[in-house]
């Protein structure tokens, strides 16, 4: 019996589809069967951040309608064998998943998959909801800014709510993934900073990712970064996926590397 | 922030400021939606109400004190 882990943020444009895409190549990649699904329904992304959008003939809502069975939807990604996919479906009604559809679908996924990753829409409307209902645990993606960081803090508040292992009596786990941190502007006080976003939401932190112009050019090729052998960010993610099964990484160092002249420069600023 | 912005007085760091008003702000929103059935329970009260009268707005505010819970219904008939 699989488990579901829905990745989510509140604001949207911080990076959920890209973590997803990422964690769900690295987790295949260490051996787990992962069915990534895009619950975003109408804005359908996940498919070009893993490569796979030429490859789509039947979406998650034709599973959930009985257009198709839920083989012929399922795509499997070339590289990375034991990842498939799932893609939203591009209906202009974002309404139009239905709770006991999403969980019949869910429930049969966790069936013959270890880890069911949902990538939730932005917002807190009923498509997040439907994202969050059968989740085991929760990744709130948060960049170290105002509107990001009080956008989580109410998705965060409303989890339990809307999940159905808080109406059993249990908890959703619930981990901190912080996106896109700039070290020099941190250093330089102008970002807040690992430590200031934590003692603000409370939770534990399950992972950091620098801000790296390498996921741009990933994203364009359709190539998730995790797959990158010399990349902080690509170590970022593969760390998270190993921590998600419950190994214990350090950290990355990702502060600054400083020359002498910047040192200088910091001082006379 | 360097060391002779310190020693100079200079603006404070806008990383500071930014976690101060998150703190301010979300000290605020915690504390207005703590209830997680306050929406449905308004909209319900609008419509028992309505049964009786032509109710404008109903407010509900939450308040603790030491060891009272109370919850403040106050509902806006108009003019």
């Amino acid at each position: 019996m699989g488990i579901v882990i829905t990745v989510t943020s509140g604001k949207g444009g911080v990076g959920k589809s890209t973590t997803t895409a990422n964690l769900a190549v690295g987790l295949a990649n260490l051996g787990k069967k992962v069915v990534a699904i895009d619950f975003d329904i109408g804005l359908r992304n996940l498919d070009m951040i893993l490569g796979l959008e030429n490859r789509i003939v039947y979406d998650v809502v034709d599973v959930m309608e009985g257009r198709c069975n839920l083989a012929q939807a399922l795509i499997n990604d070339k590289k990375s064998k034991t990842l498939y996919f799932l893609p939203a479906s591009q209906t202009k009604d974002k309404d139009i998943l239905n709770k006991d559809k999403v969980k019949a679908l869910i429930e049969n996924l966790k069936e013959s998959f270890d880890i069911v990753m949902i990538d939730s829409p932005a917002g807190i409307e009923s498509g997040f909801e439907h994202s969050i209902f059968l989740a085991d645990r929760a990744l709130i993606v948060s960049t170290p800014d105002v509107s990001s960081v009080r956008d989580a803090d109410r998705v965060i508040g409303i989890i339990d709510a809307k999940s159905e292992k808080a109406t059993n009596g249990q908890e959703v786990e619930k981990h901190i993934i912080i996106n896109r941190i700039k070290p020099e502007m941190v250093d330089a006080g102008n970002m807040l900073s690992v430590e200031d976003v934590l003692s603000i939401l409370a939770l534990p932190l399950i992972g950091i990712v620098p801000d790296d112009e390498d996921i741009i050019t990933s994203t364009n090729t359709g190539s998730p970064i995790v797959n990158k052998d010399k990349s902080l960010s690509a170590e970022a993610y593969r760390n998270i996926a190993r921590r998600i099964l419950g190994e214990d990484v350090e950290f990355l160092d990702i502060r600054a590397k400083k020359g002498i002249l910047a040192t200088l420069k910091g001082i006379f600023k | 922030m360097s060391f002779l912005d310190s020693f100079f007085g200079r603006n404070k760091n806008s990383a500071d400021v930014a976690k101060n008003r998150l703190k301010i702000m979300l000290a605020h929103e915690r504390a207005s939606c703590k209830l997680p059935y306050m929406d449905d329970l308004r909209n319900d009260l609008i419509a028992v109400i309505r049964k009786y009268t032509k109710v404008e707005d109903v407010k509900i505010t939450s308040q603790t004190n030491q060891n009272l819970e109370l919850l403040e219904v106050e509902v806006i008939l108009g003019k």
